[in-house]
């Protein structure tokens, strides 16, 4: 059982605020993302729960225990670094059991437990190389192994995956899905990936200039967000405007409230071609599974995204109509 | 336009750095080896003889020398490691005036050894600076200059060294990704373990480094120990110097010479397998 409590975290460099006072808690098994554009403080937050950055103010608690006092050796937690951060003067194995030597751990025991834990990222075979002489997803792979061996109560990663190219970066985040849910161990995830974010959470923590922005459930969060900022940080929205004539570049009745902001998802945008359409294509870009359209319907340009599945591409300068497949969904609060 | 064969166009590729080598360094090596046993010697080509090594080792003023200058080679350097490795270690730290000593403590990098001699000698000798200030509070200085353990050679061959020793480690310590650092800390170490177990290891070419460009200076020192050594036993150095210049006797030069070259080799050798296996050990290598 581990159970994450912050309670008034806090931190600043200078006059610059790296974290202003928060409360999070992360429930036990829960795989937790926090998504945010570099400098969001991000990184930041779960250093401090590493013990590696001292916060200004606020408790850290990890099941129910205090965490102020605790120098990183002692917090017992698995972080994973951006750099993967492997010892290069040793082994994988020797990597992989460094935590379990400081731990005090017999050598049976110890090379058993290192074995298993290789075994786990698939990589018993290379247990006597070192990591100079291995891939990036394997020295990730080792970076993660070497976390896991020493059972934390909660493991932390910090962008773990941004050094890999496109496909291994999907693979591996199966893969580490699939490990999480199956040692059923609390982690934090940081990322400023949405992709990423999405595939791997269960909540997402979206943060901005040291501030948590929004948080939810990845499918809550991409397809009702409640702020600009959330909205347009997970994946492509149009954010268009509502006022008392109804949807502005339509300027008709479509339902919505007025005097405020309505995002609407690509995907959510219908183009169908019609010689008296309100809206032309102004520019198009083929992205293979899909076709992506900039459209200026009554001077607003939207973003609007059709499957390339059997339809037709429709050329630069084509007059479309633009129907929704969805009602607009409203923003809180944003201008 | 025929082609040079490869094994030519080698060697002469190679011709200048190893062409500057043999002729600057590998020559007159070669020619202090073979003067040793009386051959191509200076002041007259005797033939091949054994008396100049006979000579030195059946004297005991040179072997006490021989000793004397390798205790004069690893005792300093020994000393100046300790000091180094913590200041290093202090110097990567945040501290109020890190700026002001960090330009402090190489002073004495740009002061000739000689200059450090007579520093040490006005401070510490008898009637020196440090007696005169310490004698009326009831505090009586041992004997520094000129004593038998050579303790101001020590003292002033470590000011020497210490800052630039600092130096070449503090660069190595400060290669070091932070990051490494902090996943042994985050995987159970103690700021000390991962001192031992970490930083130390990863320095290394540095602290060997340091370690032998000290050592093979104090195996040669000449005006230190001179000026502030014992009257006995003298460095094979100072020996040297008077069997060349006031008993031209330059077989026996060669060989003091070739042992004190030995001897470093030996040094390095025996260095380079330690550290090896404690790399070994470190990585959990298994052979």
């Amino acid at each position: 059982m581990s159970q994450i409590t912050l309670t008034g975290i806090a931190k600043a460099y200078g006059t610059s605020v790296a974290i202003a006072p928060m409360d999070l808690t992360v429930a036990d098994g829960e795989f937790l993302t926090l998504l945010g554009p570099s400098g969001c403080g991000k990184t930041t937050l779960m250093r401090m729960i590493a013990g590696i950055t001292l916060p200004d103010q606020g408790a850290i608690r990890i099941n129910g225990r205090d965490m102020a006092a605790l120098p990183p050796e002692k917090r017992n937690v698995g972080l994973v670094f951006q750099s993967y951060a492997l010892f290069p003067h040793m082994t994988v194995a020797a990597n992989v059991g460094f935590g379990l030597k400081m731990r005090g751990i017999a050598r049976d025991a110890a090379a058993e437990r290192v074995r298993a834990a290789l075994a786990l990222v698939d990589l018993e075979p290379l247990a006597a190389r070192y990591p100079r002489e291995l891939s990036g997803g394997q020295q990730q792979r080792v970076a993660l192994a070497r976390a896991i061996v020493i059972e934390p109560d909660v493991l932390l990663l910090d962008e773990p995956l941004s050094n890999l190219d496109a496909k291994l970066r999907e693979h591996l985040r199966e893969d580490l899905r699939n490990l999480q849910q199956r040692l059923r161990v609390t982690a934090i995830y940081v990322t400023h990936d949405q992709a990423e974010a999405m595939a791997l959470a269960d909540r997402i923590i979206v943060m901005d200039k040291g501030r948590i922005v929004e948080e939810g459930a990845p499918v809550d969060l991409y397809r009702a967000p409640q702020t600009r900022f959330a909205a347009e940080f997970l994946g492509q929205t149009n954010v268009v405007a509502v006022t008392a004539a109804g949807l502005l570049p339509w300027n008709t009745g479509v339902a919505g409230p007025a005097d405020g902001m309505v995002s609407i998802r690509p995907e959510d945008i219908a183009v169908t071609p019609a010689l008296d359409g309100a809206g032309r294509v102004l520019s198009l870009t083929f992205l293979g599974p899909a076709v992506e359209y900039r459209i200026d319907i009554g001077g607003t340009v939207l973003r609007a995204r059709d499957s390339g599945t059997g339809t037709a591409i429709l050329p630069q300068g084509t007059q479309v109509d633009l129907t929704l497949r969805v009602p607009p969904h409203p923003l809180q609060g944003v201008a | 336009m025929r082609r040079l064969p490869q094994g030519v166009v080698a060697a002469l590729l190679v011709l200048p750095s190893g062409g500057y080598l043999a002729l600057f360094f590998g020559l007159p090596l070669l020619l202090a080896f073979l003067g040793s046993f009386g051959l191509y010697a200076r002041g007259g080509d005797g033939g091949f003889t054994l008396r100049h090594y006979a000579d030195l080792f059946g004297t005991q003023a040179y072997r006490d020398g021989l000793v004397f200058s390798t205790y004069l080679a690893i005792v300093p350097t020994l000393v100046s490691l300790a000091i180094s490795l913590p200041l290093a270690m202090g110097l990567a730290q945040t501290f109020p005036g890190r700026k002001l000593f960090n330009a402090l403590y190489k002073v004495p990098l740009v002061v000739p050894g000689i200059v450090a001699a007579f520093i040490v000698m006005t401070l510490f000798d008898r009637g020196g600076l440090a007696a005169r200030l310490l004698t009326p509070i009831g505090i009586d200085l041992p004997k520094i200059v000129r004593d038998d353990w050579a303790v101001g050679v020590i003292i002033a061959t470590a000011w020497k060294a210490v800052p630039f020793m600092t130096l070449i480690i503090g660069g190595s310590l400060g290669a070091i990704q932070k990051d490494i650092i902090l996943a042994a800390r985050t995987l159970g170490a103690t700021p000390l373990t991962a001192f031992w177990r970490i930083q130390i290891p990863l320095a290394l070419p540095g602290i060997t480094a340091a370690f032998l460009l000290t050592f093979i200076g104090g195996m040669g020192a000449f005006a230190v120990p001179n000026l502030l050594g014992p009257v006995y036993p003298l460095p094979l150095s100072v020996h040297m110097y008077v069997n060349a210049f006031e008993r031209n006797n330059w077989g026996l030069v060669a060989a003091m010479g070739t042992m004190l070259s030995l001897i470093s080799v030996l040094v390095l050798l025996a260095y380079y397998r330690t550290t090896r296996s404690l790399r070994t050990a470190y990585g959990g290598e298994v052979r």
